[in-house]
């Protein structure tokens, strides 16, 4: 969200826009903007403006709202130990299941991972039958083999 | 971004501190009411409404973390939601797009004590997101970028929903343009 800020002295249209959308009261307005409002603010032109928009603001200050009946705080705060309570506690089973989860999970990825990357257990040596030489079989199959090339 | 006021409340809320729980609804009580009563013109559901409010305060509490936002903003957006459904419902909308437009028939003259009511009438006719832009800024006095954030749009189109709403309640309660 960015912050316009003011480079220099304000203009009468600029002034005028602020004062239309945040009113007469200079503390409302966007902070960059306020060191260059306040100059303008002391000039004819600005003063004329910021009397404009106070007419408006007078009326919206007649608006009050109810303070909070002390029946009002008295509930919610009632409310609250309840609505934590049950909130932690569902906090912590879920925190139970995660970790339950993550164990089962890693429990799994585990025997996958040594069912995949574990190789076929192989003989420790190779037991060499009756036919087979130094360079390869030499039984009957590997004769035929030979021929058919 | 600075530091949050309420970031410690809320995490001594969250650890179960019943201190903490009372100074939150004194601090906080009163502005969601207010937010919530100018938002709707209606007391009675401006108090569910802030009941409501608090009780998601209560369930977030021990999970809050500020993100971008701090947390008097997020209650803020909170409650906003919550007087939208009830906006909603209470006009019964066939879509989710609430109007933009306002009613900005001057309203009669106001009787002495009648300031108040005036007031009140002209915020309910004005276009809700215009309503809920004056109300942050103006009455919440939450800043420009707080306010934007809360209503999740740029700072250009917070002006521009502030100044629409602003002319509308000149032309309502005012009586003219307010030039001179």
């Amino acid at each position: 969200m960015a912050e316009r800020t003011a480079d220099g002295p304000m203009d009468a249209g600029r002034f005028a826009a602020l004062a239309d959308a945040y009113g007469s009261a200079l503390h409302r307005w966007p902070p960059g903007e306020q060191a260059a409002a306040i100059l303008f603010a002391d000039t004819k032109e600005g003063r004329a403006i910021l009397a404009r928009a106070g007419r408006l603001d007078a009326i919206l200050d007649r608006h009050r709202v109810e303070i909070p009946s002390p029946a009002l705080h008295r509930m919610i705060v009632a409310r609250a130990a309840t609505e934590i309570r049950q909130e932690r506690r569902r906090r912590f089973w879920w925190l139970g299941f995660g970790l339950a989860g993550a164990g089962l999970a890693g429990a799994v990825a585990g025997l996958a991972l040594v069912t995949v990357v574990s190789p076929d257990i192989q003989p420790d040596h190779y037991v060499m039958d009756a036919n087979a030489t130094s360079f390869g079989d030499a039984g009957p199959d590997a004769d035929q083999t030979e021929e058919d090339l | 971004m600075g530091a949050d006021p309420d970031e410690e409340l809320v995490r001594r809320i969250g650890a179960g501190d019943p201190a903490a729980v009372q100074a939150m609804v004194a601090r906080k009580l009163p502005r969601i009411l207010a937010l919530a009563a100018r938002m709707l013109g209606d007391p009675a559901e401006a108090e569910d409404v802030a009941q409501e409010t608090f009780v998601r305060i209560w369930r977030h509490a021990s999970g809050w973390r500020r993100g971008h936002a701090r947390f008097d903003t997020w209650i803020h957006r909170v409650a906003l939601n919550l007087c939208y459904d009830r906006l909603r419902r209470r006009r019964e909308w066939t879509t989710d797009e609430l109007p933009e437009v306002a009613d900005e028939t001057p309203l009669p003259d106001a009787l002495p004590g009648d300031d108040e009511r005036r007031v009140n009438q002209a915020l309910q006719r004005i276009a809700p997101r215009q309503r809920e832009a004056i109300v942050l800024v103006y009455y919440q006095e939450l800043s420009n970028i707080e306010a934007a954030g809360a209503m999740q749009v740029s700072v250009d189109a917070l002006e521009s929903l502030l100044a629409r709403g602003r002319r509308a309640l000149q032309a309502m309660l005012v009586g003219d343009d307010g030039d001179d």
